[in-house]
């Protein structure tokens, strides 16, 4: 307990040096069998760690056959508003992702598309696939698998729903809850389940919870995880699995002024104590938290 | 004469095609358009055995029967595989868009699901012109992606003045209007080869 009250004055002192308006973190350890949370019920703008929501809707379309990992998808971007059903599209200048981009017109399979949904974080690819399973299908299925703390609204860049409030919301208790039923193989099936952790392994911003590990440690280290920036928040949330040791299920969550360049510095910091609380190490120093200019890009 | 090249593809009665390709092809049934008028689907159809076929058969100099059966998963499982089927008219259909093509001077690109889709195809809703092979959206003529009002309609207006039997969809975001392609079509033409059946 001394220790967890530890690590929660840790946080605060982040959030503070990063003037951080709002911090929430949950993990939950597979090896000690230990959860704990920050603020863990406190609701964020989910950003781009919807999609993991969104590719749990795909997995399960696929359970009930509606379609195929190498079903083709037209990549249209054209998408409809959840404030008021008018079209909008996804700004190509936003989307960290050109290959979706470059298919416009053409058509790619609903495996590739998950791929650069998560990997790349294609805003593209994220509404296409979350049109053609549905929002309500989406949200009925994480009712269903009682995720509580993942609320799916809309599309992602839906520039008039963000301004009628409409918006993907998440609190860390939620992403961890998502994350253990990805690892613990009840996302869909076991099956799926393992199919989700190969796409979320292959993450291509490791700027968040990957960069917080230790330099010796990082190089062995697997994060399956998802990121999640727009101007106001900066998230990261994943499994990370070390050598030697059982997995542990990691979720912050920040929220600050789109003038602070220092809040995204906070995630890999988080990240490095909380590897610390876990492991016993004292190696944190070393945590870099570098960035890859992802933030940049805007993607939701 | 004899010389006149052929479509290397076999021309089929629709109502001859197994259960599964009439349900999807609805040959020579009526279809409600969306002002509630009757139209009479093809009832003949060619047969694409590959997709590689379908790469290798031109119907002009420039379009390739591919183009026209690009379809998605919205496209019923049977019309997603092959043997595909295609109504006869999608080869006027191709001859129009060559013509266009010459007055334009540069590539034209057909979207995926912007050429023939089965009356069972997801986005076949009342008598759609694609369901008869005589329809094709437009998604980018050279390097212009057609995804605003000015290329739209400086697209659809060249197609329209040049070939007048060509209607051009009108530009806007509401029902019976495109706004991130141009649709062309020629109507409801029903087009029937020399070797086709009696229609008796």
């Amino acid at each position: 307990m001394n220790s967890q009250n530890s690590l929660q004055s840790m946080l605060r002192q982040i959030g503070q040096e990063a003037e951080i308006e709002k911090l929430a973190a949950a993990f939950f350890d597979y090896e000690m069998g230990e959860q704990w949370g920050y603020q863990a019920e406190e609701w964020f703008h989910a950003a781009s760690t919807i999609k993991v929501a969104v590719l749990l809707a795909v997995f399960g379309a696929i359970e009930e056959r509606r379609f195929a990992l190498h079903s083709r998808l037209h990549v249209r971007n054209r998408f409809l508003s959840a404030a008021d059903g008018r079209p909008y599209r996804v700004e190509s200048a936003r989307d960290s992702n050109s290959t979706v981009q470059a298919a416009i017109g053409k058509t790619m399979t609903v495996g590739e598309l998950a791929h650069h949904m998560i990997a790349t974080s294609s805003n593209l690819a994220t509404n296409l696939l979350l049109n053609l399973v549905g929002v309500e299908y989406g949200r009925c299925l994480l009712e269903r698998l009682h995720v509580e703390g993942i609320e799916l609204w809309r599309g992602v860049e839906d520039e008039r729903a963000f301004d009628a409030n409409i918006n993907n919301r998440v609190n860390a208790n939620g992403l961890i809850r998502l994350f253990r039923l990805i690892q613990e193989g009840h996302a869909i099936s076991p099956e799926a389940s393992e199919k989700m952790l190969e796409i979320l392994h292959r993450q291509e911003f490791k700027s968040g919870i990957p960069s917080g590990l230790p330099y010796p440690v990082r190089a062995d280290a697997r994060v399956a995880h998802k990121t999640g920036e727009i101007s106001t928040v900066a998230h990261d949330a994943g499994l990370v699995f070390l050598p030697g040791r059982k997995p542990y299920a990691l979720a912050i969550l920040t929220q600050s002024s789109p003038e602070n360049n220092r809040a995204r510095d906070a995630v890999p910091k988080i990240s490095n104590v909380i590897y610390e609380h876990l492991t016993g190490s004292m190696c944190g120093s070393q945590a870099s938290g570098s960035s890859n200019g992802e933030r940049g890009n805007r993607n939701e | 004469m004899n010389d006149t090249p052929a479509l290397p593809l076999k021309l089929v009665d629709g109502l001859e095609l197994p259960g599964p390709y009439r349900k999807a092809l609805k040959p020579g049934e009526l279809l409600s358009d969306a002002q509630g008028r009757g139209r009479r689907l093809p009832r003949f159809f060619y047969q694409i055995e590959s997709w590689d076929a379908a790469l290798k058969t031109a119907l002009t100099s420039h379009f390739a029967l591919w183009e026209f059966i690009n379809v998605d998963l919205r496209e019923t499982e049977a019309m997603r595989s092959f043997p595909k089927y295609v109504p006869c008219a999608v080869t006027l259909l191709a001859v129009h868009l060559e013509v266009f093509r010459e007055h334009i001077g540069t590539v034209v690109h057909v979207a995926a699901n912007g050429g023939y889709r089965s009356p069972a195809h997801e986005l076949s809703k009342n008598a759609s012109t694609h369901c008869w092979g005589t329809a094709v959206n437009i998604y980018r003529i050279g390097n212009d992606y057609l995804d605003d009002q000015e290329k739209i309609e400086r697209y659809g207006g060249i197609a329209a003045k040049k070939l007048p039997s060509l209607w051009p969809r009108p530009y806007g975001h509401d029902a019976g209007c495109a706004d991130d392609h141009l649709h062309l079509d020629l109507g409801y033409v029903l087009l029937m080869p020399r070797d086709a059946g009696s229609e008796g």
